[in-house]
């Protein structure tokens, strides 16, 4: 289950970025079908997460398995996991 | 028997009204788009009142056109994608026939856009290239207008962008009017557009070319022909032309605003600054070649003159030994400023309605005129005047000239 702050990071990036309503914003979202995003913006998505994050994701494979909302969140959870020194930056 | 090549609607951007009918109603009113830009100046080294035409469109006009097709365009763009939207309106240009891959796009602009060159440029030079938007490059691309066009409008037949700087929208009709009359395509969308940003400012500005008269309020400064004028005032905008074969509007049922009837392009060879009197004089008395024309069939020059020394020099001088005093002349820019890569087509859309109502606009702000532009039929108020053969003027740095000549029908 991602915390409400990865939730909050993720979809203020997919506000920022794609001009989405918040209210549109539920995990269960497909990045492609029901989100409309393509290609173009998931390099965008990625480079945002990279700058909120403060990591490169140029090399993560796990990207590519990205097909929901939820799979997003998932993969912030893990990347903070992983990097604990992020969590702070990831509140801010 | 080569086809008969017509212009049958108009889309256009610009700082006085987004239709040819509002624009020209505007310059006729004797309306300026010419004023301070305070919010530039810490922007733009050197200068202590930035002066520029630049056009307002809304929150509301942006968001009109959705987010997968923005996300490419910088203004250049935008602008061209907004007068596309209203040509097809103006033209009656159905969806069938923009994707029918029998009509294309030739679109042009002096950069893809001068705003997101200076951003990107920034990002690099600021080791943060990776914060920007994987669509950075398409709004830069030199072809960014016409091809942000063709996607927006599923346009799929012939895309070209020929960029020439001020010459651009001019070439860029002239080129979709030689592919109708090689049988390419049955129609196109053409013309050009521009944007004015700081780094705009700063590039004319490095030349010199810029209008810096302090005893002159902002809307005095343009002066085409005047002995007064300084330099230009950079403006922004678009201007697109629905052209076609004779036979294909008919056959659609659309009205023609006027033919084209002659065209062409050359270049002086000598000076990437400015053109000359004999290449500009070479130029038009071309465009009369092809159009099967003399001088005296010409009922008014729409001219190029910026208001800068040099190049209204120039143009005069060729205009006059082509021409003489025969025939009136006047240039939009004292009012519209320099719309750059837009200015060809734009100030063509103006004149189309100059020839419906058979009134010609005058030069803004011409009180003197000076001696090296004498000789001429310089207009200084609206003439009512039948016209029926008009001849149209770009001049662009790169020593680029162009002429086009419309006959109403």
């Amino acid at each position: 289950m991602a915390t409400e702050s990865t939730i909050q990071l993720v979809n203020q990036i997919f506000i920022d970025k794609f001009e989405l309503d918040a209210s549109a914003l539920t995990p269960d979202k497909k990045l492609f079908d029901d989100l409309e995003l393509d290609s173009l913006d998931i390099v965008d998505l990625v480079s945002g997460l990279q700058h909120s994050l403060g990591i490169s994701l140029r090399d993560n494979k796990e990207l590519l398995q990205i097909r929901t909302l939820q799979d997003v969140y998932e993969l912030v959870e893990k990347l903070l996991a992983e990097h604990p020194e992020l969590k702070d930056m990831a509140r801010k | 028997m080569r086809p008969r090549i017509v212009i049958t609607g108009t889309g256009i951007v610009s700082a006085l009204g987004n239709t040819r009918h509002e624009l020209f109603e505007a310059l006729l009113r004797g309306e300026s788009a010419i004023r301070q830009c305070p919010d530039w100046e810490d922007r733009i080294s050197g200068s202590s009142c930035i002066l520029a035409a630049p056009v307002d469109v809304s929150p509301e006009q942006v968001k009109s056109i959705s987010r997968h097709n923005r996300r490419s365009m910088g203004p250049t763009a935008l602008f061209a994608a907004l007068a596309a939207r209203s040509l097809v309106s103006d033209a009656a240009l159905p969806q069938e026939m923009l994707a029918s891959g029998r009509l294309g796009c030739i679109i042009s602009s002096t950069l893809g856009s001068a705003s997101e060159i200076y951003t990107s440029a920034a990002a690099i030079v600021q080791g943060c290239l990776n914060d920007l938007s994987a669509c950075e490059f398409f709004k830069i691309a030199s072809h960014s207008a016409a091809f942000n066009v063709a996607n927006l409008l599923g346009i799929c037949g012939v895309q070209l962008s020929p960029c020439s700087s001020c010459a651009s929208s001019l070439q860029s009709l002239g080129l979709a009017y030689e592919q109708l009359l090689l049988g390419r395509q049955e129609a196109f969308i053409a013309g050009g557009s521009d944007e004015v940003a700081p780094i705009v400012l700063d590039f004319f500005r490095l030349l010199h070319a810029l209008a810096d008269a302090p005893d002159l309020l902002p809307q005095q400064q343009s002066r085409p022909f005047d002995t007064r004028r300084s330099g230009l005032v950079v403006g922004e905008g678009a201007g697109l032309l629905s052209v076609e074969t004779l036979d294909f509007a008919r056959g659609r049922g659309a009205t023609p605003l006027a033919e084209i009837i002659g065209y062409a392009t050359n270049c002086t060879g000598s000076q990437i600054s400015q053109s000359d009197r004999h290449s500009i004089a070479r130029c038009m008395q071309t465009a009369l070649d092809d159009a099967g024309l003399s001088p005296a069939d010409i009922d008014y020059i729409s001219a190029h003159a910026t208001s800068t020394t040099a190049g209204d020099r120039e143009e005069a001088a060729a205009i006059r030994e082509v021409f003489g005093d025969k025939v009136p002349v006047s240039s939009l820019k004292g009012q519209l400023g320099h719309t750059m890569g837009a200015s060809g087509t734009l100030e063509t859309a103006v004149v189309l309605e100059m020839m419906a109502r058979g009134l010609i606009l005058p030069n803004s702000n011409l009180e003197q005129t000076d001696e090296d532009c004498a000789g001429l039929q310089l207009l200084r108020s609206p003439l009512d005047k039948h016209v029926d053969i008009v001849l149209k003027n770009c001049i662009a740095f790169g020593g680029v000239n162009a002429t086009i000549i419309l006959k109403r029908l």
